[in-house]
């Protein structure tokens, strides 16, 4: 999941992207609102952490100016002075959540992770593909009651593949939504992390969950169970 | 633009005015007076006219005078007044004595036709002097010569009149109008005097010389007087609460400060990095870092609350602050699809500040929806038996807090540090504003099964 960070606060900054990569996301910084603007109208990004007191344009216009933009993708607001004035008007301008620093990294996560799957359209942290179970807030995969070793990367694409499921999503996207700038998006290895992923989800190949689209990209075929 | 003192404005609006009416007055008396003199002038030259009328004949197109005229200046050269009879076709006809000598400015009235029994009056000015002339036109005897009877007279001696009453007249009005504007200054420094007086009591304030303003001012000015002492007291003791806070705030991060620097070289001396105790340490350590996150809230909060007792009432609608907070909890608890069951009167207000209500509502309801497992009511009512007062109840359907612990969670200026672990300071910090409205909290259990928390808000007045 590719992510945006606007925090003026340099220490900050740099705790969250290392802490959020850490945790698998794709994570890129802008350090005031100008930036920030810039890089949520010129990316494609999965949810964005936009910290109320920024220098050049504030918190607050950011978020009512990315709205206006028609970016739809969820937003958490960090605010230090934690009252509710700010946070009402944070949420009213178009943020979906808010984190009161000082905070810790799991409680960003947390939010985060329940903001992606809300946008995704999935009211419960398991998203259910019978016969495939996947644990959000455990990061677990099962397939049938059994569970499934994912590596970082396989889990990755898996949870992206199946928060949008039935839509074909191109190789570009998932490597720009999987994956650091500077990766090297020339080479096979989704191919290979497509396949390793197929082995382990379907070893006999009845289930076929991840179809190819020809010259598209990939698409999760498997219906959500209720 | 330069800010020209009160008193300077009045003076200037008030002089400006007195020249306007003075010098109006000056000009309509003088005009006045000066065409009084000249209808005065006019009736004396028709007697004149009368005078000569009386006393002429005519024979054979010569005119005499039967008798010496009786009018003496008629008869002396230059005197000064002129008689001429003349008719329109064949000009002079006569002159007096008098005229002999004289060249009038003009000659053009020995041939004027003016119609019977009708006279003309007219200011003939000259290089040397000016003269006022009455012309009047008569039938003779014979009824059908007509001849104009023509007076002059030297108009030196009314002009000298009107130029004296001139004088007197501006010297008068120039009189007045000093006058005037003494009375003005006297009337206006009594007029502001009470604000000079409240400024020099504000200079003393400043000064510390007062705590307030204490002299008796108008009417006019009381409201204002009871403002400004309002402010001040707010202000006051916005700032005595400031140092409490920051005494408080220091005083009770020494705890978590002490017990983090006993575990600090603990840690740096510890020998397994994954042995029970260390582990333990860590968390202690985590504890202190979250004790001292909530004391620096709780003091922020209590720091920045308006002191409503004093503060100058602003009224704010519960039921759309209420609305807003509601619609961004909704989102942030978007996962527990909460129903709110929602009885708001639309027109209960809160006087008061809108922050404090807002923290008031963020704080209640956000326990509600944190703590509710599936609906929520919220109850908005205007209580009637206070003046602008307002109830604000917010029920949930979670475990609710035990009755022995409902004192304990409302503990009101309770210092963060006596705070037990893991409890949030969202309901003392509620417990701690409403105080400063004069109103009450009670925390009961809801006919939901979870937690009633009712506010009761008056209004600072009904104190």
């Amino acid at each position: 999941m590719r992510l945006l960070v606007v925090e003026d606060e340099s220490l900050l900054r740099q705790q969250l992207k290392q802490g959020l990569s850490y945790q698998g996301f794709v994570v890129d910084v802008a350090e005031d609102g100008k930036a920030g603007l810039y890089f949520s109208t010129e990316y494609a990004y999965d949810a964005a952490i936009i910290d109320l007191g920024l220098p050049e344009i504030d918190g607050i216009s950011l978020i009512k100016q990315i709205r206006g933009a028609d970016k739809q993708f969820p937003i958490l607001i960090l605010t230090a002075r934690g009252d509710w004035q700010d946070k009402v008007a944070g949420l009213d301008a178009g943020a979906d959540d808010y984190v009161v620093k000082p905070f810790r990294l799991e409680e960003i996560v947390a939010r985060l992770n329940a903001l992606l799957r809300r946008a995704a359209g999935f009211a419960k942290p398991k998203l259910n593909f019978a016969p495939l179970t996947l644990d959000l807030t455990a990061k677990r995969l099962s397939v049938s009651d059994e569970d499934i070793d994912l590596t970082a990367y396989e889990y990755k694409l898996l949870e992206y593949l199946m928060m949008h499921p039935g839509q074909v999503i191109s190789k570009t996207e998932l490597t720009e939504h999987l994956y650091a700038q500077d990766y090297d998006r020339d080479s096979n290895v989704l191919e290979v992390f497509v396949r390793r992923l197929r082995l382990k989800l379907d070893p006999q190949q009845t289930l076929k969950p991840i179809e190819t689209v020809r010259g598209q990209g990939y698409r999760f075929c498997l219906a959500e169970s209720r | 633009m330069r800010a020209y003192s009160l008193r300077s404005r009045l003076m200037w609006v008030f002089g400006i005015l007195l020249c306007v009416f003075l010098g109006l007055t000056g000009v309509v008396l003088d005009r006045a007076f000066r065409s009084s003199v000249e209808a005065g002038a006019a009736e004396q030259l028709q007697i004149q006219i009368y005078l000569l009328l009386s006393a002429v004949d005519e024979r054979d197109d010569e005119f005499y005078f039967l008798e010496t005229l009786q009018e003496p200046r008629f008869n002396q050269l230059d005197s000064g007044l002129y008689g001429y009879i003349s008719s329109a076709s064949t000009g002079e006809l006569w002159r007096s004595d008098s005229a002999r000598a004289f060249d009038p400015p003009e000659l053009g009235f020995l041939r004027e036709r003016i119609g019977v029994g009708q006279s003309r009056f007219q200011v003939m000015p000259d290089e040397a002097a000016v003269y006022f002339r009455l012309s009047y036109g008569i039938l003779w005897e014979d009824g059908i010569s007509e001849f104009n009877f023509t007076v002059l007279v030297n108009a030196d001696p009314y002009y000298s009149e009107i130029r004296n009453f001139r004088r007197d007249l501006w010297s008068w009005l120039g009189g007045v109008a000093v006058l005037l504007l003494m009375i003005q200054t006297l009337l206006l420094r009594w007029g502001l005097a009470p604000l000079s007086r409240m400024a020099l009591d504000l200079r003393a304030i400043e000064l510390g010389e007062k705590d307030n303003l204490e002299a008796e001012y108008p009417k006019e000015l009381r409201g204002v007087a009871a403002n400004l002492n309002q402010l001040i007291e707010s202000e006051r003791k916005q700032q005595s609460r400031y140092r409490t806070t920051l005494g408080d705030l220091a005083h009770s991060l020494k705890t978590p400060l002490a017990v983090m620097s006993g575990i600090i070289p603990w840690l740096k001396s510890a020998e397994g990095k994954n042995s029970s105790e260390f582990l333990s340490q860590l968390r202690a350590a985590d504890e202190q870092i979250e004790r001292m996150n909530q004391i620096v809230t709780y003091q922020l909060q209590r720091a920045v609350q308006a002191d409503n007792s004093l503060s100058i009432a602003r009224r704010v609608n519960v039921a759309e602050t209420t609305d807003q907070v509601i619609e961004a909890l909704q989102k942030v608890y978007a996962d527990k699809q909460m129903f709110v069951h929602r009885e708001i009167d639309k027109h209960a207000q809160f006087i008061g500040d809108k922050r404090d209500l807002m923290e008031l509502l963020g704080n209640v309801l956000d326990n509600a929806y944190k703590y509710g497992r599936s609906e929520l009511i919220v109850r908005i009512k205007r209580e009637a038996t206070l003046t602008d007062g307002v109830v604000i109840q917010v029920e949930d359907d979670g475990q609710g807090i035990p009755n022995e612990q409902v004192a304990y969670v409302l503990q009101r200026g309770a210092r963060a540090d006596t705070l037990m672990q893991g409890q949030g300071i969202g309901l003392a910090v509620v417990a701690d504003i409403v105080d400063s409205y004069g109103g009450d909290v009670s925390v009961t259990t809801s006919v939901l099964g979870g937690a009633s928390v009712k506010l009761t808000l008056t209004a600072p007045a009904s104190q």
